[in-house]
């Protein structure tokens, strides 16, 4: 079966470009040029990935992906001309799963189509109980974690904070995000428990933030585990 | 049933006012029965203490009359030296003010609380000096003796037979933080005068003084300090009780005091404010404007004023009213307003006028439910001011005297050639008209005068025989007695109503202006035009100069002087006004000897100028109801003033708020209608390219170069929008923590496509500590500063990223291995639109050159420095900056 993806974007142009891009690479299309047209294919042709401009005629684009995630777990890319980092983290937070600013090449968008497609498939197969990327594992039964096969003790914050990012791995998590299900809800970092603890981790995992391979900061924003 | 639940509002208002008179000076008040108890004493020896505990006190006065006891305790005290003026040839020392405010201890002594400055200085009264320290946060410690109290000044000058001018009013007292009530037997204190140990001044004082220091008098001095001390306790508890719950005055009493020109008034508005104070009512003081009253002398409307006035500082609110039938009126005004006593004066009088009712009988004849106290004026003894008499102005009153007989001539001289051919009562017609003119243009008086004579001329020149007061018929006896009652009926009626026109017309003017003045402002564009408009307007309206000054900044700019030249004392009357938002000036209490009275121009507490009234000529009064109208036109000026101003700033504001709107517009439409079409170009041109294979290498190759061009068109618009947003100056950091490395690790990652090749090495030298910045900008800067380092290194180049600590400083170093910076260009580098290119080709690559200049505009948001150079050791540029650290507490 081929992907099937939905584009939510009210420039033609852009449309058109992206329908030749998708169908080039051997994928199927839908467009949709308003909130109420994408809700309406969504339902009824069930896309593996959304891409959303946040600019749309009838609805601001982050209320239409709270709206999505209220009853699908569609991942969504979020495509936007907007280059505020406020909007990103807002969009993420929301349940986009990624974003992409414009203007963007083809390549990196295909990238990202393939980490949410990537991460979606994990979470609907219930990923194993053991992660293992490169040199490292991670066993959420035993709720252990190896570099090289050597044991890397970890506090149970560490390890809570460690597998909240694998278990997203590839994709980016806001510090808001982190926060909220390491410490709960209305935590406020202002002992700046977050920058500290992944310090931590980071030194524990031998991982040189200078050219990080499994935590990599994403400035402004948050933290992702793995490539992108 | 009582409310007795404590009232949190009122006792929190209670705790602020506490706190709001913290930021005051603290006023500590050394209080005592008369000379001789010992409150200099006592003021010097806590003093003392204070000072050795290290307090910084100072004497700003202190009387030691050349006693050793005082001497010995002043001595080691820092003492603020007296401020020597000039008055009229004599040498004046007095309270140095300026000195003390400019010195600004931390407590200053002032003896004699109750002074009386000399002429010229700022204030007429030591306490307003006082007052102003205290304003200005300075502690002070004063004395003052009892009979020197406003309220009960009268009360010692009846007992005592001496009379004392200085007073300090009650509120002031009242006001004190602390009193310290310096008690001993009166016994004790005439032995110590016995000693000598009291001062008493020589001369013919002297004697007065020893007429004073009577066994009896200290006696009755030291029991009215007592009381009074004791009611200032049961003020402060009445101010707990009522935040408690607990009101003493739940009578409600409200008291009314009638005021006229009479000596009569000091002692009534003195009993009401003893009535007041004890059952803690409040007091009005009224003062009626009839018909009479406005036939006063200016003598008598001054004596009027002045009594207001002490009201007036005694804590009464002032109310006048128009009216004519004084009893009615005021009972009317007093039931309306829910008053409940009504205190009144009554003066004996003669036998002859008894069976006329006065004032007083009036009023208890006419009252429900108000109680009315009458007041005697005795022959008090005390009432060494000048007899007073209601004098009207005698010369001016023959002329109209004068005038009416010439009125009365005038109609016999009209009547006289028809006396023969008309019907002598016809004539009793033209007397009356004449008599009419009489009382509307002279009064009372002239009109009952010309009703007798017109009567005498009617019969003398109207009635057979002529030239007799005889008559021949009886009827006419009838005639004589119609024509008189008429005459004066008519004449008293119109004389009164002559004198309410006259005063309504005085209302009418003061609306007039304000009309006027409201019209005019309203019309008037700017400042300078209104200031114009003002003076113009206020001048012809009502015979008085205009001085206006307006603040601009800290400077004040005079709109409009006048031609009054003003001289340092003006000046510093001014600075005065502004600084304490008060008025001051002729007319008031503050430097009363100026040219003008000076009135604050200010809205919502905001001062914005000052409005000055000089009298022309000789004059150099005003009365209060002036001052009042005055004060009124000032609120009006500044308000219309202060919205000229408010409207002036507010189109530079406008066009501030237009031309952000329009960068914002533009920025958002740029970033939607460049960026779309060129993610459609950049998109189309990678969808060609993947058929590839299957096209002619040539058009491949133009692709591609295409595809590169578009590429860089992106980023240029991209660096464009950004440099946009920067230069703003209204980019929000978006700060947190982060350490260096993890940015900077995050930035090269994201190059890693663009270096192909070229090797980047990271050096990390000693731990780091934490910045507080936008991580998102800081890796822009070092992603723009690696872009730039692989535009100037060959495809096998190596660039080194350089991390170190310095002091609690992180410094980056992006270092390649180019051509270096071309010195011609190293001044500009970090400006817009500049390049390091050096060839055409290079350029090509290399951008526009707005990399640099986002990077300075990032670091120098963030307060940090960047910085470019080339290494001395070899070939290449190094480009640095430099954030400043977190300091690690504890972590």
């Amino acid at each position: 079966m081929t992907t099937s993806i939905l584009v939510v974007e009210d420039d033609k142009q852009i449309i058109k470009y992206l329908k030749s891009a998708i169908t080039s690479n051997n994928m199927t299309f839908f467009g949709a040029q308003n909130a109420k047209e994408a809700i309406q294919k969504i339902i009824s042709n069930h896309p593996d990935i959304i891409i959303l401009d946040l600019g749309l005629p009838d609805l601001d684009g982050q209320d239409l992906i709270k709206e999505i995630r209220e009853w699908s777990h569609t991942p969504i890319v979020v495509l936007s001309a907007r280059e505020a980092e406020v909007e990103k983290i807002k969009a993420l937070e929301n349940g986009a799963d990624d974003y992409i600013t414009k203007p963007f090449n083809t390549g990196e968008l295909f990238a990202r189509i393939k980490v949410a497609l990537r991460h979606s498939k994990k979470l609907n197969s219930q990923a194993d109980s053991i992660f293992k990327f490169e040199y490292f594992t991670l066993d959420f039964a035993s709720r252990r974690v190896f570099i090289e096969n050597q044991e890397v003790r970890l506090t149970p914050i560490e390890y809570k904070l460690l597998s909240i990012l694998v278990k997203n791995s590839g994709k980016l998590i806001t510090r808001s995000q982190l926060l909220k299900e390491v410490w709960g809800k209305n935590f406020d970092d202002h002992g700046n428990h977050l920058r500290v603890h992944t310090q931590h981790l980071r030194e524990k995992l031998g991982d040189n933030p200078l050219s990080p391979r499994l935590i990599i900061t994403i400035p402004g924003i948050g933290y992702r585990f793995g490539e992108g | 049933m009582k409310d007795n639940r404590p009232n949190p509002d009122k006792l929190l208002e209670m705790i602020n006012n506490d706190r709001a008179v913290s930021s005051r000076g603290h006023l500590k008040i050394f209080f005592g029965a008369s000379a001789g108890v010992g409150k200099t004493y006592a003021m010097l020896n806590e003093a003392r203490r204070l000072l050795d505990e290290g307090t910084d006190v100072i004497i700003g006065v202190v009387e030691h009359h050349g006693r050793k006891e005082t001497l010995d305790l002043i001595e080691g005290i820092p003492i603020l030296p007296l401020l020597e003026t000039n008055h009229r040839g004599i040498i004046v020392k007095e309270f140095d003010i300026d000195g003390a405010l400019k010195r600004k201890p931390s407590l200053i002594l002032i003896d004699e609380f109750a002074h009386t400055n000399a002429p010229g200085s700022r204030h007429p009264k030591r306490w307003q000096d006082v007052e102003e320290l205290i304003e200005n946060g300075i502690d002070v410690y004063t004395t003052l003796n009892v009979q020197h109290l406003e309220s009960v000044n009268d009360l010692v000058a009846k007992f005592t037979g001496v009379w004392v001018s200085e007073t300090v009013p009650d509120k002031i007292f009242d006001a004190a933080d602390e009193i310290s009530l310096i008690d001993i037997p009166s016994d004790e204190l005439l032995k110590r005068l016995a000693e000598g140990k009291v001062y008493i001044a020589e001369g013919a004082n002297k004697r007065a003084a020893e007429n004073f220091f009577k066994k009896s008098n200290l006696i009755a001095l030291r029991e009215l300090a007592l009381r009074r001390t004791a009611e200032r306790v049961d003020a402060q508890s009445d101010e707990l009780n009522a935040a408690l719950g607990k009101n003493e005055n739940q009578l409600g009493q409200k008291y009314l005091v009638l005021i006229g020109p009479d000596p009569v008034s000091e002692t009534l508005i003195r009993k009401t404010k003893r009535m007041a104070n004890s059952s803690k009512a409040p007091w009005y003081a009224l003062n009626l404007r009839t018909d009479k009253s406005a036939n006063l002398d200016e003598k008598a409307k001054i004596r009027t004023e002045k009594l207001l006035r002490l009201a007036e500082k005694m804590g009464a609110i002032i109310v006048r009213i128009n009216g004519n039938n004084a009893a009615k009126d005021i009972l009317e005004y007093a039931e309306k307003n829910g008053f409940t006593r009504i205190i009144v004066g009554h003066k004996k009088r003669s036998r002859f006028l008894k069976f006329l009712p006065s004032l007083a009988s009036e009023l208890v004849e006419n009252a429900s439910g108000i109680e009315i106290n009458v007041v005697n004026q005795s022959n008090e003894k005390f009432t060494k001011q000048k007899e007073t008499k209601i004098e009207h102005n005698s010369l001016n009153k023959i002329y109209d005297y004068f005038w009416s007989i010439l009125i009365i001539l005038f109609c016999t001289l009209i009547g006289l050639p028809f006396r023969d051919i008309v019907d002598a009562n016809v004539f009793t017609v033209l007397f009356i008209a004449g008599i009419y003119v009489i009382a509307a243009r002279f009064g009372i008086g002239p009109s009952v005068f010309s009703s007798v004579v017109g009567v005498g001329a009617y019969n003398f020149f109207f009635c057979h025989p002529y030239y007799t007061l005889d008559f021949y018929e009886q009827s006419s006896r009838y005639t004589f007695l119609l024509m008189l009652i008429t005459s004066l009926f008519v004449g008293s009626m119109t004389a009164k109503l002559s004198r309410l026109v006259k005063l309504s017309r005085k209302d009418e003017q003061e609306a007039q202006i304000l009309y006027g003045l409201t019209k005019g402002l309203s019309v008037a564009r700017g400042i300078q035009a209104m200031a114009q408009f003002t003076q113009a307007h206020l001048e012809s309206a009502t015979r008085y100069k205009i001085i206006l000054a307006i603040k601009t900044g800290e400077k004040l700019q005079f709109l409009s002087t006048s031609n009054i030249p003003l001289n340092l004392k003006e000046q510093s009357t001014i600075d005065w006004v502004i600084k304490n938002n008060q008025s001051a000036g002729l007319g008031t209490d503050t430097s009363p000897s100026a040219f003008a009275l000076y009135i604050p121009l200010s809205t919502e507490g905001e001062i914005i100028g000052v409005i000055g009234f000089n009298p022309n000529e000789a004059q150099n009064n005003i009365s209060i109801t002036d001052i009042q109208s005055f004060e009124t036109y000032a609120s009006l000026v500044a308000s219309s003033l202060a919205r000229a101003k408010r409207s002036d700033e507010a189109a530079l504001t406008r066009v501030d708020a237009e031309n952000e709107k329009l960068r914002n517009i533009l920025l958002s439409s740029l970033s939607h209608d460049l960026r779309t079409p060129l993610t459609i170009m950049n998109g189309i041109a990678s969808n060609i390219l993947k058929h590839r294979k299957s096209m002619p290498r040539e058009a491949v190759n133009e692709i591609v170069s295409l595809y590169q061009q578009i590429e860089r068109l992106q980023k240029f618009v991209s660096d464009l929008l950004r440099m946009a947003s920067l230069t703003s100056g209204n980019i929000k950091l978006n700060q947190r923590e982060y350490s260096i490395e993890e940015i900077v690790g995050a930035a090269i990652k994201k190059i890693e496509k663009q270096k192909g090749k070229r090797r980047i090495l990271t050096a990390l030298s000693g731990i780091t500590p934490p910045i507080y910045v936008d991580g998102g900008l800081i890796e822009q800067v070092i992603n723009n500063l690696l872009e730039n380092a692989i535009n100037h290194t060959s495809e096998d180049g190596t660039i080194k990223v350089n991390i170190s600590r310095k002091g609690n400083n992180v410094e980056v170093s992006i270092i390649d291995d180019g051509n270096g910076i071309n010195n011609e260009i190293k001044e500009v580098l970090f400006e817009q639109f500049k390049t390091n290119a050096q060839n055409k080709n290079d350029r090509l690559n290399s951008g526009v050159g707005l990399g640099l200049a986002i990077c300075k505009g990032i670091i120098e948001a963030h307060g940090g420095i960047i910085e470019a150079s080339n290494i001395s050791d070899g070939k290449g540029a190094c480009f640095s900056f430099t954030l400043s650290g977190v300091k690690e507490n504890g972590q």
